[in-house]
């Protein structure tokens, strides 16, 4: 039974890092400076995020971004077709950000990325920082503020600021995160800066649309369902849940 | 800590007795911390300090009894989706032209750095995979905690580790529902069944969390897990980390001294 499931787990994995496996940068291809500079800036964000969150949560933390973090695990296993003919699946940082709130969602990339690096070697151990900065407080964080301020301008309850600024905020935190990991990349002198570029950036500008759409649909479909778990919820929510007997 | 209906387990050779298997596993997973550093932060081009790694790498594959076939297909799966990556360092400016077809050059420092990156790539791979192969998961768990990652990261990896299997099965049986409904028969369904099957997963792993959080509470949970007992270290532990760290240090000088 285990023997099957892991068979599945892996096939599924094997199956889903065939193409955007650009981002989790493997052991090897980064140099001492930048890795210690990663590595800094991802403690401190690890850090301030097990605090934030534990104020958030309370003792519900462990539970919560357990089940959390196996659900992203589980949904970057998913492949779905993107605009363009190939296919991708979702990286989940920004969704996780705009559920969760900035340091929940992040504690919960981490917890992802750490559990691909040791379990499954997605991403190098020594490259590990590089790769929470690139993905959880790129992705995540950036990623909660600009859905968060595009949320703000278009209207912080209504399903349109909701999903704009999923959007926006999905897509650019992918190309953003890329974009960071190619400069990476170059200044370890491992892969030249217009290559590097190229080759991350148009990718995934094209893996950036599928994140997006995917963000988005399933963020209608909570705002739709149970909108109180939106972080933050939409006033409609709030005003509901009071009603409803739980 | 609560791991043991539905997880899954990689370690196959955790079972067996020998040298490597008599250490504490946060011993192991010092040694291999350690020995990936010193692999991946070596400079391009010190194939000296890699032979010596590589022999070091290859004297452990032969100590643990790890299953030869087995780490051969994980490294090779894992080096083989990394490959695509590895091609990008082929593409330097400098150095002198070994080959050249149009605008395409192939310099002897973009050899240098493929192949270097490469070899880093498959000891470090190789380094890690022993370990996995021969260590449970929360035996590994444990070892980090002990090695002061703090115990709230752990805890929540720990009960992340018990849900993996969990919802990639809940995934699995609502792609299955989709597929057998023919809704994932044009890309753009395709797309929207899935963002919905995101989404609704969402719902149903955030109720989850709290069923989960409410059954620890009834069994007292206070907010961290009980400490097992931490295995003792002995004598071999010590020996085991200072011939490792030997190890690193005498691939290290073989540059430094070259200087």
């Amino acid at each position: 039974m285990t023997e099957l499931l892991l068979m599945s787990i892996s096939s599924f994995q094997a199956g889903s890092r065939m193409l955007p496996l650009a981002m989790h940068i493997p052991d090897g291809f980064l140099s001492l400076p930048v890795i210690l500079v990663t590595w800094i800036l991802a403690i401190a964000l690890i850090a301030i995020c097990l605090k934030r969150a534990q104020f958030e949560y309370q003792e519900r933390t462990v539970p919560l971004m357990g089940v959390c973090a196996a659900f992203i695990f589980a949904a970057q296993m998913i492949n779905f077709p993107i605009p363009g003919g190939t296919s991708g699946h979702l990286l989940g940082g920004t969704l996780a950000g705009a559920l969760l709130g900035p340091w929940a969602g992040s504690l919960v990339m981490v917890v992802v990325f750490m559990v691909q690096a040791f379990l499954f070697q997605d991403g190098g151990i020594t490259v590990l920082g590089a790769n929470i900065v690139n993905m959880g407080l790129i992705g995540t964080f950036g990623g909660y503020y600009l859905y968060a301020a595009i949320r703000k301008s278009l209207g912080w309850n209504s399903l349109r600021g909701i999903g704009v600024g999923a959007a926006v905020a999905a897509w650019a935190s992918v190309v953003v995160g890329s974009i960071i990991c190619a400069f990476q990349l170059a200044i370890s002198g491992t892969v030249p800066l217009p290559v590097a570029l190229s080759a991350m950036a148009s990718w995934h500008v094209l893996i950036g649309i599928g994140e997006a759409l995917i963000t988005v649909t399933a963020l209608g479909f909570i705002y739709r369902t149970r909108p109180d778990l939106i972080y933050k919820a939409p006033k409609k929510a709030i005003a509901n849940r009071s009603m409803a007997s739980r | 800590m609560l791991l043991h209906i539905g997880a899954f387990r990689l370690d196959v050779d955790s079972e067996r007795r020998s040298p490597w298997h008599d250490l504490i596993p946060s011993t192991r997973v010092l040694c291999m911390v350690l020995m990936v550093f010193a692999i991946a932060l070596t400079p391009n081009g010190q194939w000296k300090t890699w032979g010596l790694y590589g022999l070091g790498i290859v004297t452990l594959v032969i100590l643990s009894q790890v299953t030869f076939s087995a780490l051969a297909k994980r490294v090779g799966v894992e080096f083989i989706f990394i490959g695509v990556v590895l091609l990008g360092t082929l593409f330097q400016r400098s150095g002198e032209v070994v080959w050249q077809w149009g605008w395409f050059q192939v310099t002897t420092v973009g050899l240098t750095n493929l192949v270097s990156v490469a070899l880093k790539m498959l000891l470090s791979l190789t380094m890690v995979n022993i370990l996995i192969l021969t260590t449970p998961i929360p035996a590994l768990l444990h070892a980090i905690a002990t090695l002061r990652v703090p115990p709230l990261l752990v805890a929540i990896m720990a009960s992340m580790y018990r849900y993996i299997a969990v919802l990639a099965d809940e995934f699995q049986s609502m792609r299955r529902a989709a597929l057998s409904r023919n809704l994932m028969n044009s890309r753009k369904t395709q797309r929207l069944v899935i963002g919905n099957m995101v989404g609704s997963l969402f719902i149903r792993t955030y109720d989850r969390g709290e069923r989960v959080h409410q059954a620890m509470l009834a069994r007292g949970y206070t907010g961290l897990f009980p400490q097992a007992e931490i295995p003792k270290g002995s004598w071999r532990d010590g020996v085991a980390i200072t011939m490792v760290a030997a190890l690193a240090i005498a691939g290290q000088m073989f540059y430094i001294q070259g200087r």
